[in-house]
């Protein structure tokens, strides 16, 4: 125990010790990269790259939700793809219903179902004749969903390890569920053929700079409020209950609260990446909420960096960035995702906070110099 | 149901129950021992599949011959990963889910690079290839033996970890490091042996199942989601647990199926694993919990 | 007059047979400063996670301010105004000095009213004074985990300042501290006394001397005796339950 002391006792407290959390400069850089994110169709014209890309932004947007739950709330959601999954899947029975006839069976009944058999629109489909109603309920049910599984896990108080096997554990099962339900869900194809959406007789073309600004909004808007929280008092608290959870409880905290509440709004801003992911997709499917996906999320962001928002999503951008553009070569991707999972472990092993931290540790070591 | 349909559903479970055994029998040893999540494990059973595919095809072998090599190849493969990786993780305990998983995709990338995406069947030996009657019910003589098989290994095992010395050195690591290392323990050698273990069962896991099921890259998904909650259900550092959630999962997946589908009943049994393990996290049959 | 705020009444813990407390009867008053001494394994621990809900009773009841907290949970306990600072040092590693304190002004525990303060907010104003008071007022940016042990400590007991409960439990504050850092933490303690009652758990026997009027030793799960100091020196029984230890001083 003396020992310990004495190595303490050793440590000298210069600028590496301190963190400079200037709220002021993250948010210029923060408005920077999303600047950089909108300012992207004006010199990109090939639609199809441009779709493309819209993606790996979602994909940035589902890293940022993790980085928000994991980085900062130490809860290792290893099924964030639930959330995602059940948003597009809410974006997609809306935009199935608003085909055009050719693509739909008899009396507006979507084909799939035709072709199952069912007679008459399942009254889980009904809500999705109104889009408000569908988007609403694309943020809502995975919120409401991450409440439960919160609430069953953190009242509990289960952590850690647990936490991952339980969460890991239930994005199998709502996976295994919606390909067991072919007659409402489409099963392992998915829902496919959808219209393309459209607000107040405006369309978001998935292959058009209209779609990607869509995206690039509301990246830019769930960016701001996940940094906001981290702000705030409530972000303290969480990142507290992160480093020390039992200690937070003697402050009069009441943790699963905490706990509960960053989760639901992570799998909200997922729910929302979910149906951003439809629409430029124009489908949904299984895989959405597959444990492939799932894990790699967590990936993208420990390579990022997962206490820092920015650092999760631009890792995710960059990862799949790369990934997408080797894809037209077959040989280059499967080399490339050798590469990338050798990348990973290297990560984990010599960089715990990801590139990010890596940014910041090199920031401190420059101003202890000066 | 009728007494037959009763007795081959019972069978049917206690052979779904033996694979599943096979397969989280090494991880039970891992994290039990070590507390490393190895989500690679799924990729050791690949591997021991994918080893039995080619000393199959490329030197003849049949499974029978091949075993005692797939153990081996694949439990040095397993001793080098910790060597290299794993090693400098014993204090980030979650930090292993993180690598382990780049491990198997590593793994994956790599057979489908030199083996191919394609699927691969491994012929089950010759001797086994016909059926048996017990209480008239037809079954596979070949899953007798993995049945068998599987008991056998675990009584191995069971005797490894209770009745020789290394068994002790590792318990004693387990239970508290510093005072085994002041005894003399060489902890990191023995968590290397133990992880090449662990891996060589995975392996032969993989090899026993070669026959059963077409063999692929991503294979071992499915496997390791499975065998982890069985280990944690069991609960740590308890291999009786082991078996006897093994026998629990496998059983109520039988019975489950029989009154809807596979894939229902396979989501009925994780999500009562799920409860369980909120109320009960150091497991069934353990009182020890893994901080 | 009734001035007792705290009371356990025959509390007993039972860890799988071994009676870590055994019928436990102790009551402090309010505005007291408390000393809690007695040989390892005497239950001195357990009695303040009892306190603070980090065990619960086998049996028995403890009350704070005539209600009764046997059943509530660790942040019910904490908001009725009973803290805890423990045995090893636990603040925030990760987060800073001012963060720390920050969390430790919990006056308001709820998520939502929470998210919307940015900054310092009206009730965290004396915060930097707070710093100042344990020295930390240069290291306020520097994250807890690169403090020194005695920084640390002292880190703990301003958290505890700054969630300003009407009982503080110390365990063993001054562990790791050196004569100077001793003395300065006996001199805080007396100015915490008027407006908070402490029980403060303590090997060092010149720091109890120091700070405690009322010493209450514990042995094998129960309260021995109670007295000032030089009654306690004297007293043959505690002399007894200290034997085979090497004296109550070295302790």
């Amino acid at each position: 125990m003396s020992a310990v002391i004495d190595e303490k006792s050793k440590l000298v407290i210069n600028e590496t010790s301190k963190r400079y959390s200037n709220t002021k400069s993250q948010i210029i850089i923060y408005g920077i990269v999303c600047a950089l994110i909108f300012i992207v169709p004006s010199f990109m014209d090939n639609a199809y790259l441009l779709n493309k890309f819209s993606t790996y932004l979602i994909m940035g947007m589902l890293a940022m939700a993790l980085s928000l739950s994991w980085g900062y709330g130490g809860i290792l959601n290893l099924g964030q793809a639930v959330s995602f999954g059940l948003g597009s899947y809410c974006m997609a029975m809306a935009l199935k219903l608003r085909t055009v006839p050719i693509h739909t069976g008899a009396e507006g009944l979507p084909d799939f179902m035709v072709w199952n058999n069912v007679e008459t629109l399942p009254l889980i489909w009904q809500p999705f004749h109104s889009l408000t109603l569908a988007v609403f309920l694309g943020i809502a049910v995975p919120v409401v969903f991450a409440m439960l599984v919160g609430w069953f896990m953190f009242k509990g108080r289960i952590t850690g390890v647990y936490v991952a096997i339980i969460t890991l554990a239930i994005l199998v099962v709502v996976n295994l569920l919606i390909i067991d339900q072919q007659r409402i869900t489409g099963g392992f194809n998915g829902i496919t053929d959808l219209a393309q959406l459209e607000v107040f007789g405006f369309e978001f073309d998935a292959y058009s700079s209209s779609a990607y600004y869509l995206i690039a909004i509301f990246l830019t808007l769930s960016l701001f409020l996940a940094l906001a929280i981290t702000k705030s008092k409530t972000g303290k608290i969480l990142q507290a209950v992160r480093d020390h959870e039992d200690r937070v409880r003697y402050f009069g905290y009441d943790v699963s609260h905490f706990q509960i509440f960053v989760f639901a709004v992570s799998a909200g801003i997922s729910g929302l990446a979910g149906m951003l992911y439809t629409i430029v997709m124009e489908f949904a499917s299984p895989t959405f909420l597959g444990v492939h996906l799932s894990l790699s999320i967590v990936i993208w962001c420990a390579v990022g960096g997962r206490q820092s928002l920015i650092g999760a999503m631009l890792g995710a951008i960059f990862v799949v960035g790369i990934q997408g553009s080797l894809s037209e070569s077959e040989t280059f991707l499967e080399t490339w995702t050798l590469v990338m999972g050798f990348i990973f472990v290297m990560v984990v092993l010599f960089l715990p906070k990801g590139i990010a931290g890596a940014f910041e540790s090199l920031a401190a070591r420059i101003r202890q110099k000066n | 149901m009728d007494p037959i349909t009763i007795i081959s559903q019972l069978v049917t479970g206690l052979s779904i129950a033996s694979i599943l055994l096979l397969v989280a029998l090494g991880l039970a040893i891992i994290y039990g021992a070590t507390g490393v999540i190895n989500l690679a494990h799924g990729e050791f059973v690949m591997l021991g599949a994918y080893s039995a595919w080619a000393l199959q095809t490329f030197f003849n072998m049949s499974l029978f011959e091949s075993l005692i090599f797939i153990f081996i190849i694949v439990a040095l493969l397993g001793w080098a990963i910790e060597r290299t990786v794993i090693r400098h993780l014993y204090a980030r305990p979650l930090d292993t889910i993180l690598a382990t998983w780049g491990i198997g995709v590593i793994a994956q990338q790599a057979i489908r690079l030199t083996a191919g995406g394609e699927l691969r069947y491994v012929e089950m030996p010759k001797q086994l290839a016909d059926s048996v009657l017990i209480f008239g019910v037809e079954i596979s003589s070949f899953r007798i033996f993995v049945l068998i098989f599987a008991a056998t290994l675990f009584g191995l095992t069971w005797y490894l970890m209770y009745r020789t010395t290394f068994g002790i050195k590792l318990r004693a690591i387990t239970q508290n490091p510093e005072v085994a290392s002041s005894f003399g323990i060489n902890s990191n050698r023995v968590f290397g042996l133990t992880f090449a273990y662990g891996a060589g069962l995975a392996g032969l896991a993989g090899a026993l199942i070669s026959p059963l099921k077409s063999v692929s890259p991503e294979m071992g998904t499915t496997y390791v989601v499975d065998a982890f909650l069985i280990v944690v259900l069991g609960g740590v550092e308890s291999l009786m647990g082991t078996v006897l959630s093994a026998i629990i999962l496998g059983e109520l997946s039988s019975i489950l199926s029989f009154y809807s589908n596979d894939t229902i009943a396979k989501a009925l049994v994780l999500l009562a694993i799920v409860i369980l393990i909120r109320f009960r996290p150091q497991g069934l049959f353990s009182s020890k919990v893994r901080s | 007059m009734n001035t007792e705020q705290l009371v356990l009444k025959n509390v007993t813990v039972n860890f799988n047979g071994f009676h870590a407390l055994d019928g436990l009867d102790f009551s402090v008053d309010k505005g007291e400063l408390r000393c809690l001494i007695g040989p390892n394994g005497a239950g001195k621990t357990t009695a303040l996670d009892i306190i603070c809900g980090k065990t619960k009773v086998t049996s028995g009841e403890v009350d704070f301010e005539s209600k009764s907290i046997t059943s509530l949970q660790e942040h019910q306990i904490a908001r009725i105004g009973i803290g805890r600072k423990f045995q090893i040092p636990s603040v925030f590693q990760d987060l800073t000095v001012r963060e720390n304190l920050q969390v430790a002004y919990s006056e308001n525990t709820s998520v939502l009213s929470n998210l919307f303060k940015f900054g310092l907010s009206k009730d965290e104003e004396g915060l930097n004074e707070l710093a100042e008071m344990v020295n930390l007022q240069e290291h306020l940016d520097v994250l807890a985990g690169h403090l020194s042990h005695g920084q640390t400590q002292w880190l703990e007991i301003a958290l505890l300042v700054a969630q300003n409960p009407k009982l503080i439990l110390m365990d063993e504050p001054t562990a790791g501290m050196t004569r100077q850092e001793t003395h300065k933490t006996a001199e805080l303690f007396l100015q915490l006394k008027s407006k908070h009652t402490l029980v403060v758990v303590e090997h060092d026997m010149g720091f109890v001397k120091e700070i405690g009027d009322v010493i209450s030793v514990m042995h094998q799960g129960k309260i021995l005796a109670e007295g000032t100091a030089q009654e306690i020196e004297q007293n043959a029984a505690v002399r007894d339950a200290y034997l085979g230890s090497g004296g109550i001083t070295n302790a």
